[in-house]
């Protein structure tokens, strides 16, 4: 039970004076259960590759399978959940109900296994059994997301793909999302969360995947990632690996500023630290 | 929002050096040629004008191609209206419906003109990029008292642009929206109706966004709809002089064809 790529090249406007080159050789294989993480700068081809994991893309050359089956087929968008950037643009429905149950219905889900699922993926995101009637344009935008997000669950996909998930979210909303996540992947579901911004996620993921150019540039733990020597890290990790590097004994594998602020402080003056 | 038709294609051929304004003035001409063609000849005169513009320029056939392709079912209807209720001497009869030679006929100009219209179109739109086409257009309007009715030749100008940017803009939410309730399961083949109100609700409130945010950031820096000075600037040489003065002969031979024909 895998997403399996296999010396995938793709570009787009095949055989036109405007070919551009997105994807080369790539290949990866994501495990049912994983939480991964795809990095790398804009236009790198992050989102031409996701995009190919449940068939909105067909390779040019090389195959992408899920559980299997060659993406080409359309019953494999049922097992892939794609939530892209600003999801709630994609609401449509008259009621936040009818959007949510849009996704399942078209799958073949029908009646009370249909609400069924819409009332899990309601419970999921936190959203109120009351605004089920309620038109989402009526809603606040965090809230437009969340539905937008159940929307994308109501599915119960096996892989959710989440394009730039936490673009234009706050602190506390991006805490709460991730919560969700990590969440949903003890459940079983395989997470793979697409995004520039590796800080957030990293604490969270089994693997990473580094695209550069449209070639994958580095796959393994983040631990690797963190150990590796010429990839640009975070800046708080960057900076206990110095230190580290350096010969003081500090943990590098910290991304937040307040256990940095106790690792650095402890090195100064260890006894305080203790007493405190 | 590349593979689009009518988008422009990039190059150095005499065409895209021409000044955007005889480019539009040889449309107009072939416009009224195409719609006055009758005969035969006429229609063979003005496709070997079209295969010279073409060679001149660095377009593609799969570029002229694809401009005509996404009419191709008005273009099958007109064609088709024309074949069954054109009256005339019969032919063949299908489905109790007579076609005549005349409708055959007919039927085939029409469509052929439409064709043509496109093609030349097409000639134009990918030599030009679309705000040197704005530009033109709003030189062209200039000395026309377009003031009395209200209108300015810079609004509309301004207008034009403002649209033609918004092409691609759209069409790329478009698709990034279609990616979205695909994703979903929505399958365009076995419910169109479905597809098309997940499609469109969502499209609008995109669109009314934009224009909201566009007209938020004009105001925002003060836009008052004068006069203002356009950033290309247009050169009418001697190649365009040529170039109109070849084109108009060939019309006017064009348009005179029949006449001629009679001596």
């Amino acid at each position: 039970m895998s997403i399996d790529i296999k010396n995938l090249i793709f570009s787009y406007n095949r055989s036109t004076s405007l070919e551009k080159h997105a994807l080369n050789d790539v290949s990866l294989s994501i495990k049912k259960g994983d939480f991964v993480l795809i990095s790398g700068e804009v236009g790198s081809g992050k989102s031409t590759l996701i995009k190919h994991m449940n068939g909105l893309l067909k390779p040019c050359s090389g195959s992408v399978e899920v559980d299997g089956i060659p993406t080409h087929k359309k019953d494999i968008r049922s097992k892939v959940g794609m939530l892209f950037q600003f999801p709630q643009k994609q609401l449509f429905g008259k009621t936040v109900d009818e959007d949510i149950s849009f996704g399942p219905a078209n799958f073949g889900i029908k009646g009370n296994q249909l609400k069924k699922q819409v009332h899990e993926a309601m419970d999921l995101m936190f959203l109120d059994e009351s605004i089920a009637s309620v038109s989402p344009f009526d809603l606040s935008g965090g809230q437009m997301r969340l539905v937008a997000m159940a929307g994308v669950l109501a599915s119960k996909p096996d892989y959710l793909i989440l394009d730039e998930p936490a673009s234009g979210l706050d602190a506390k909303n991006r805490k709460i999302l991730f919560s969700i996540l990590k969440k949903l992947n003890s459940k079983g579901i395989s997470i793979i969360v697409v995004s520039h911004q590796i800080s957030d996620v990293l604490p969270l993921v089994d693997r990473l995947f580094l695209i550069d150019s449209g070639k994958i540039v580095f796959k393994g733990s983040p631990d690797e990632y963190l150990r590796s020597t010429n990839l640009y890290l975070p800046d708080i990790p960057w900076i206990m690996k110095e230190l580290h590097d350096r010969g003081f004994d500090v943990k590098f594998d910290i991304f937040d500023i307040d256990e940095a602020f106790y690792e650095v402080s402890s090195l100064l003056n260890p006894q305080k630290v203790d007493e405190q | 929002m590349t593979g689009m038709f009518f988008s422009y294609i990039p190059g150095n051929s005499l065409l895209h050096r021409l000044d955007p304004r005889s480019k539009i003035i040889g449309i107009m001409l072939a416009s009224i040629l195409i719609f006055r063609a009758m005969s035969v000849y006429e229609m063979l005169a003005i496709g070997v004008v079209f295969s010279i513009l073409f060679l001149l320029s660095s377009t593609t056939v799969k570029a002229v191609y694809s401009s005509v392709y996404p009419m191709r079912i008005i273009l099958i209807f007109i064609f088709t209206i024309h074949l069954f209720f054109t009256e005339g001497s019969s032919i063949l009869s299908v489905f109790g419906m007579n076609i005549s030679y005349e409708g055959l006929l007919k039927g085939s100009t029409v469509t052929l003109r439409f064709i043509y219209l496109l093609m030349f179109a097409s000639l134009l739109t990918s030599s030009t990029p679309s705000s040197l086409i704005t530009v033109g257009i709003e030189r062209l309007l200039r000395p026309f008292p377009l003031k009395v009715l209200g209108i300015s030749s810079f609004d509309l100008a301004a207008m034009m642009s403002m649209s033609l940017y918004f092409v691609p803009l759209l069409h790329g939410s478009f698709n990034d929206l279609k990616d979205a309730q695909l994703s979903r399961g929505l399958d365009m083949k076995r419910h169109p109706f479905k597809a098309m109100y997940s499609l469109t609700v969502p499209m609008i409130r995109v669109a009314f966004r934009m224009a909201d945010d566009l007209a938020m950031s004009m105001e925002s820096r003060c836009y008052q709809g004068v006069h203002r000075t356009s950033i290309f600037d247009l050169r009418f040489g001697r190649m365009d002089f040529l170039c109109i003065s070849i084109f108009g002969l060939l019309s006017a031979i064009i348009f005179f064809m029949p006449v001629l024909q009679d001596f």
